[in-house]
C-alpha cells in the first residue's frame, strides 16, 4: 500500500449525508475522499424537494444563504382526496420565516441542490470522484480498512458508507440483510416544468414563496401517500407507496400515479406543463425501528439512508435534513476520536447529542398510526363525505353535524367502536 | 517529450434539448458532456502515446461552462490539458474554431500528431480535423480506423465508403479518428482521483492572438417537430395490447 | 474563371453537382485529379472539366494546390460532394483560404454571390440556417440535384501534390447488406437485442410484413450483428417506408433521423419514457421478447 493509496477518510456516496460529512472533514483538514457513482452527484437522486435549513446551518453557518434552492416554504399543506373530491388545509406560518432568519425549508430539486453541494464540498477540500462505483469493502483482522471499485483498492483509517436506502455497503459490512418489501416503501416523483407566474398564481404565493403539500387519500387504500412541492419554474409531484400491497391491489404504483396526476383537484395544477424528468426510488418506511441493530463497525461507519435515517410521518417525509444531521455526527466522532475501535460508539454518542435519535424516537409511534390501513381509505372517505353533508345545500333541511357524521361513518362500513380504538391508537402513538 | 494532442469539444447534451411548440430552441436547460466520439479521440490519443512515446495531452476550445470537462477529460488518461478559454467559442463556426485550435497547437509546442474525431455531436460538420492542418501545414488523414506506428510514421487505415485505405506518413500530422478506432474504457478510481492532480494550462484569446471573425453567419435556428400520432397502447395484457396494434395497422391499410 | 467549381470523388455525384451549378445560370467547372475521371466527365454538362494533374494518387493531396486554383481563378463557390474525401478535400480547402464552409447542407441555395443554407445540427434535433458572402465551400450528399449533359473541353493543369502522405495499400470494402432505402417496410432491431441469436425473432417478424432488417448504430457497427449499410440514423440509412417497427430502439435523434419521412413509425420498447414514443404513431410499451412473437402470430392469422 503506498502513500496515494491511502486517505483519512472514504465515503461512498454523494448524497446529503456524504456530503455534509465530507464538508466537515474537510474543513477539519482531513484527506477524505467521496465516491459516487453517478457522473455527476444528484443526478439519479431522487426525493420529494424539500430541506430543512437547520441541518445546513449545523454544517457551516450561513450555508443556506450560499445553497442552490428553490422557494422557501411558507405555505404547510394538507389534501385528503377520495374519488373526485378533495379537502385541502394551508397552514400559513410566517415565524417560519422571520425577517433576517433563515427560512424553517426550502423546496430543492436534487440534481442541482446535490451538484452545489458537492462542488462545496471540493471547493474546501475534500476529494469527489464521480463516476465511479464501489464494489466491495476490504477487510483485514476485522477490521473494514478500504474500498474495491473496479480493478482500483483504496485504504482509509474509516470507511463511511452513505450509500443510501438497502445499503449494499452495509450488506456487504455484514451488518444488515437485503431489505424485504415490507420495509420499504416505492417512491415516484415527476417534476412538471410551469412558469413561475402561473405557479404563484396557483397556489397563491409570492415570488419566492412556496407550499409543500401533503395528499392523502390519493392511493386507492394503499398504504402510503402522495406529495407536492413548488419549485421555482416546476412542481414536483409524486407518491410513495407500499409495493406489495399496489401488486396485490391489481395496479402498478405508476398506474396509482397517473390517477392521481388526473384527480380533478390536482390536475388543475399542473396542466399545461411539462414533464422533464420522472424517476423512482425506495423509502424505507420503518422510521426508529427500521435502524440496523447496529450502525457501525471497527472502521465504518453507516449515515443517512443507509442507516435507516428516515422519517415518515404521513403529513411529511424526512431524510435530508437526517443524512446531513447524521453525516455531521460522523464526522465529529472521526475528529475527536483517536482510538480505532471508540468511533463507532463515539458516533452513537454524537447521534444523540445532535438530537436525531431521541427525535427519530419520538415520532416511532407514526409507524403504528400509519399501520392502520383506514387511513389510506375509510378516513379520507369519511372526512370528505362530512365535507360533503356540510356544503351541500338542497332546499332540504339538514341533518345536525354529528347526526351525518355517524351516517358517513357507518356508510363507509367503519363501526364507532373501530373508530375509537383508531383514534386511541393515534394518541397513543404520536 | 513530444505531445500528442487529443482535441475535444464540450457541446450541449442532444437529449436534453428542447423544442418549444413554435420551433424556438431551448438549450439553456442541457447538460454539457464531452463530446460522445470525442472520447475516440481522447482514447486514440492515450494508445498512440503508449505505442509511439511522448505525451497525450488534451485541447479544447470553450467557454467557462466548459469547466467540468476538464477533470472528466483527464480522468481518461491524458497526462496534461489545455484549455482555450474564450466566450467566443459559442459563435465559434468552423473557421473560428480551427485558428483557435491551430493557435493553441503552435503555443504548446513540440507535438507528434494531433487527434480529432470524425465530427463533434452538435455540429457533426467534419471540418475541423482537416482546417487545422491546412491552417499549420501539417498532412492530414482522416477517417481512421487503425493507427500503427513505425519509427517516426504514422501507418493509419482509413474507412471510406467502399474501401479500406491504408496510408503512411512522417509525423507531426493531423488525424481524425473515427469511432471504430478504439471503445474507451469508463475510467476508474485512481484514474479519476489521479485527473484533479494533473495540469490545466489556460489560454485566453489574448494569448493567443486569435481572430473570432466568424465566415458564416447564422440566421435561423429551428427545432425540428414531428407531428406523429403518439397512440400507445398500454392497457392491458400483452396479447390484447398486440391485438390492438394489429388492427391500428391494418386500419391504416399498412399490412 | 469566376464561377461554380464543383468536385465529387463519385461521378454520379459530380455530375449532380455539375446539374445544380447549371440550374443557376452560373458557369459550372468540374474538378478532377485523374485523366480517366476527366474523360468522364467531359460529358456531363460542365462549362469546363479541370483536371489537376500530379503525382499523387490520393486527392487529398492536392487539398492545397486547389486552393491555390482557385483563388487564382477567383472562384465564387466550392461544392463538394459530401463522401468521406469529399468533406476531407473541401475542409481543407476551407482551412488554407479561411473561408467559410457549410457541411452536409439539407437545402442551398446560391444567388447574387450569397449562399443560403440550411443543415441539420444536434443529431436532427434542429435546422441551422446560414448564409455566407464571398467565396466559399459547401458539401452536399448525393441524389439531391438532376444531371444535365454536354460535352466540355478538358484543361489540364499541372500541379504539385503533396507528398507526405503515401498510399500503402487498399482493399475493396465488400458490401453485404440490402438497400433499405428502396424498402416498403423496415423491421428494426437496436440494443435492446440481447444476443445475435435473437436476430432470428426480427426476421421472422420481417418475413411476415414482407419487411427488410434495419438496425442501429450500435448493433452494427459495435456488435457488427448486421452489416453497416443496415444502420439507420443521420450517419448511415435515411429511410422513407410505408412502415417502419422497431424494437429495443431507444429513440435518440440520431437515429430517428434516418426514419423521419416513414409513413408510420411503430415502437416497441419496455421502457415507457423510451423517447422513441414520442416519435411513433403507435406504440406498445412491454418486453419485446414477449411482444414481438405475439406479434408475429397474430399478424400471420
Ligand atoms: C419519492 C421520495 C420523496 C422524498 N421526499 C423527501 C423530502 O421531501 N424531504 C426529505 O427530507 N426527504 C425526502 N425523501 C428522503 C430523502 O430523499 C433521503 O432520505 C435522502 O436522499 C437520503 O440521503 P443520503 O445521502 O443518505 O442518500 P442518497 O441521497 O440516496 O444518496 C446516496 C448516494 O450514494 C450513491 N451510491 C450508492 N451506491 C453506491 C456505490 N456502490 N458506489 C458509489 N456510490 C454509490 C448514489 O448514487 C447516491 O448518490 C424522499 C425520498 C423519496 C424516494
Ligand atoms: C454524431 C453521432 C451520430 C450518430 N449516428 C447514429 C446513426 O446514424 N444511427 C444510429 O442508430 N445511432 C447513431 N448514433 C448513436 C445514437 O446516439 C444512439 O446511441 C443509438 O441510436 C442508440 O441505439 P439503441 O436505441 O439501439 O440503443 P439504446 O439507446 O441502448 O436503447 C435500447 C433500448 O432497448 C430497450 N430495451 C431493452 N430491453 C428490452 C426488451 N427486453 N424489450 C423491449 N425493449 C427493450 C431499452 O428500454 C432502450 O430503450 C449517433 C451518435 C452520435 C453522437
Ligand atoms: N471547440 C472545440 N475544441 C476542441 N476540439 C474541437 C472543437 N470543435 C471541434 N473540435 C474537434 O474537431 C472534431 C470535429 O468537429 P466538427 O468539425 O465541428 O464536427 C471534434 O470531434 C473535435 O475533436
Amino acid at each position: 500500500m503506498s502513500e496515494a493509496d491511502k486517505m483519512d477518510v472514504i465515503i461512498i456516496g454523494a448524497g446529503p449525508a456524504g456530503i455534509a460529512c465530507a464538508y466537515i472533514l474537510a474543513q477539519a483538514g482531513k484527506e477524505v475522499l467521496v465516491i459516487e457513482r453517478a457522473e455527476t452527484p444528484g443526478a439519479k437522486n431522487v426525493t420529494g424537494g424539500r430541506l430543512y435549513t437547520y441541518a445546513l446551518e449545523m454544517v457551516d453557518k450561513g450555508l443556506t444563504e450560499e445553497a442552490v434552492l428553490e422557494r422557501k416554504i411558507t405555505h404547510e399543506q394538507i389534501m385528503i382526496l377520495s374519488q373526485d373530491k378533495a379537502i385541502s388545509i394551508d397552514y400559513h406560518d410566517p415565524s417560519f420565516n422571520r425577517e433576517g432568519q433563515v427560512p424553517q425549508s426550502y423546496s430543492i430539486l436534487r440534481a442541482q441542490f446535490d451538484e452545489w453541494f458537492a462542488a462545496k464540498a471540493e471547493e474546501i477540500g475534500a476529494m469527489v470522484a464521480c463516476g465511479v462505483k464501489v464494489d466491495d469493502l476490504i477487510e483485514k483482522d476485522g477490521k473494514i480498512i478500504g474500498v474495491v471499485a473496479g480493478e482500483d483498492e483504496m485504504y482509509a483509517d474509516v470507511v463511511i458508507a452513505a450509500d443510501g436506502v438497502n445499503s449494499f455497503m452495509a450488506q456487504k459490512a455484514g451488518l444488515i440483510k437485503d431489505i424485504s418489501a415490507h420495509q420499504v416503501g416505492v417512491g415516484i416523483k415527476e417534476v412538471i416544468e410551469l412558469p413561475p407566474d402561473t405557479i404563484q398564481e396557483r397556489f397563491n404565493l409570492k415570488p419566492d414563496e412556496g407550499a409543500a403539500r401533503m395528499i392523502l387519500g390519493c392511493t386507492e387504500g394503499i398504504h402510503g401517500g402522495g406529495f407536492l412541492y413548488t419549485n421555482r419554474e416546476s412542481i414536483s409531484l409524486g407518491c410513495v407507496l407500499m409495493p406489495e400491497e399496489a401488486a396485490a391491489h391489481g395496479k402498478s404504483v405508476h398506474e396509482i400515479f397517473q390517477d392521481l396526476k388526473m384527480h380533478p383537484a390536482i390536475y388543475p395544477l399542473i396542466a399545461g406543463g411539462e414533464s422533464i424528468e420522472y424517476g423512482a426510488h425506495l423509502v424505507s418506511e420503518e422510521g426508529y425501528r427500521g435502524i440496523p441493530q447496529k450502525i457501525y463497525r471497527e472502521g465504518f461507519l453507516m449515515i443517512g439512508d443507509a442507516a435507516g435515517f428516515v422519517i415518515n410521518t404521513g403529513y411529511s417525509i424526512r431524510g435530508i435534513d437526517l443524512a446531513i444531521v447524521s453525516g455531521v455526527a460522523a464526522a465529529r466522532a472521526v475528529l475527536n476520536t483517536s482510538a480505532s475501535d471508540q468511533v463507532g460508539p463515539a458516533y452513537l454518542q454524537e447521534l444523540k447529542n445532535i438530537e436525531l435519535l431521541p427525535t427519530m424516537q419520538a415520532v416511532d409511534g407514526y409507524a403504528d398510526l400509519l399501520a392502520i390501513p383506514r387511513i389510506y381509505s375509510s378516513y379520507p372517505r369519511i372526512a370528505v363525505g362530512v365535507f360533503e353533508r356540510l356544503f351541500t345545500v338542497n332546499g332540504q333541511k339538514p341533518n345536525s353535524l354529528i347526526k351525518n357524521t355517524k351516517e358517513v361513518i357507518k356508510s363507509n362500513g367503519v363501526s364507532m367502536w373501530q373508530l375509537f380504538k383508531d383514534v386511541l391508537r393515534g394518541y397513543k402513538s404520536i | 517529450m513530444s505531445k500528442i494532442i487529443a482535441c475535444y469539444k464540450w457541446v450541449a447534451d442532444e437529449a436534453d434539448i428542447r423544442i418549444n411548440p413554435d420551433q424556438s430552441v431551448d438549450i439553456t436547460k442541457a447538460k454539457g458532456k464531452i463530446s460522445d466520439y470525442d472520447k475516440n479521440a481522447i482514447e486514440a490519443a492515450v494508445e498512440a502515446a503508449g505505442k509511439l512515446g511522448g505525451q497525450a495531452v488534451t485541447l479544447t476550445f470553450g467557454n467557462a461552462g466548459a469547466k467540468p470537462s476538464i477533470k472528466d477529460a483527464l480522468s481518461r488518461g491524458p497526462e496534461e490539458a489545455y484549455w482555450v478559454k474564450a466566450a467566443e467559442a459559442d459563435q465559434a463556426d468552423g473557421a473560428v474554431t480551427a485558428r483557435a485550435l491551430a493557435a493553441a497547437i503552435q503555443k504548446i509546442g513540440d507535438s507528434s500528431l494531433v487527434i480529432c474525431a470524425e465530427g463533434a455531436s452538435d455540429t457533426y460538420a467534419r471540418q475541423i480535423a482537416p482546417r487545422i492542418g491546412a491552417i499549420l501545414n501539417l498532412p492530414v488523414i482522416s477517417s481512421v480506423i487503425i493507427m500503427t506506428f513505425e519509427g517516426n510514421s504514422l501507418v493509419a487505415t482509413r474507412k471510406l465508403e467502399d474501401s479500406l485505405e491504408t496510408v503512411k506518413v512522417e509525423l507531426p500530422a493531423v488525424v481524425a479518428v473515427l469511432p471504430e478506432a478504439n471503445n474507451p474504457p469508463l475510467p476508474g478510481l485512481k484514474a479519476v482521483m489521479a485527473a484533479g492532480k494533473k495540469p490545466l494550462t489556460e489560454y485566453s484569446a489574448a494569448d493567443l492572438g486569435i481572430d473570432f471573425k466568424p465566415r458564416n453567419q447564422v440566421v435561423a435556428v429551428k427545432g425540428y417537430v414531428m407531428n406523429r400520432k403518439n397512440i400507445i397502447f398500454d392497457a392491458g395484457d400483452s396479447v390484447s395490447r398486440v391485438k390492438e396494434l394489429a388492427a391500428a395497422l391494418r386500419k391504416e391499410g399498412v399490412l | 474563371m469566376s464561377g461554380i467549381y464543383v468536385y465529387s470523388d463519385r461521378l454520379e455525384i459530380a455530375a449532380e453537382l455539375i446539374g445544380f451549378a447549371k440550374s443557376g445560370g452560373q458557369a459550372a467547372y468540374a474538378l478532377c485529379f485523374s485523366q480517366a475521371e476527366a474523360d468522364q466527365l467531359a460529358s456531363r454538362g460542365a462549362d469546363k472539366v479541370i483536371y489537376l494533374k500530379g503525382d499523387s494518387p490520393l486527392p487529398e493531396n492536392y487539398g492545397k494546390a486547389l486552393a491555390d486554383y482557385l483563388k487564382e481563378q477567383d472562384a465564387e463557390l466550392l461544392v463538394v460532394g459530401a463522401t468521406a474525401r469529399g468533406r476531407d478535400m473541401a475542409a481543407r480547402v476551407a482551412g488554407y483560404l479561411d473561408c467559410g464552409m457549410v457541411s452536409d447542407v439539407a437545402a442551398l441555395d446560391y444567388s447574387n454571390g450569397q449562399l443560403n443554407t440550411e443543415r441539420i445540427i444536434y443529431g436532427g434535433a434542429v435546422v441551422q440556417s446560414e448564409t455566407i458572402s464571398g467565396f466559399c465551400v459547401v458539401t452536399v450528399a448525393g441524389g439531391k440535384f438532376s444531371p444535365v449533359s454536354g460535352q466540355a473541353e478538358i484543361k489540364t493543369v499541372a500541379v504539385q501534390a503533396d507528398p507526405r502522405v503515401t498510399l500503402v495499400e487498399t482493399a475493396p470494402i465488400t458490401k453485404e447488406g440490402v438497400d433499405l432505402k428502396q424498402a416498403a417496410s423496415v423491421v428494426c432491431v437496436g440494443l435492446g437485442l440481447e444476443k445475435e441469436a435473437d436476430l432470428k425473432m426480427a426476421r421472422d417478424l420481417a418475413d411476415v410484413l414482407n419487411a427488410e432488417l434495419g438496425c442501429t448504430r450500435g448493433i452494427s457497427e459495435e456488435r457488427h450483428w448486421l452489416p453497416v449499410e443496415q444502420y439507420i440514423g443521420i450517419s448511415g440509412a435515411v429511410i422513407k417506408p410505408q412502415l417502419y417497427i422497431s424494437m429495443g430502439v431507444s429513440g435518440q435523434i440520431q437515429h430517428i433521423f434516418g426514419v423521419r419521412d416513414a409513413q408510420f413509425i411503430v415502437a416497441i420498447d419496455s421502457n415507457e419514457k423510451a423517447p422513441i414514443f414520442k416519435f411513433a404513431d403507435y406504440g406498445i410499451v412491454g418486453d419485446m421478447y414477449e411482444i414481438i412473437p405475439l406479434l408475429t402470430e397474430t399478424l400471420k392469422a
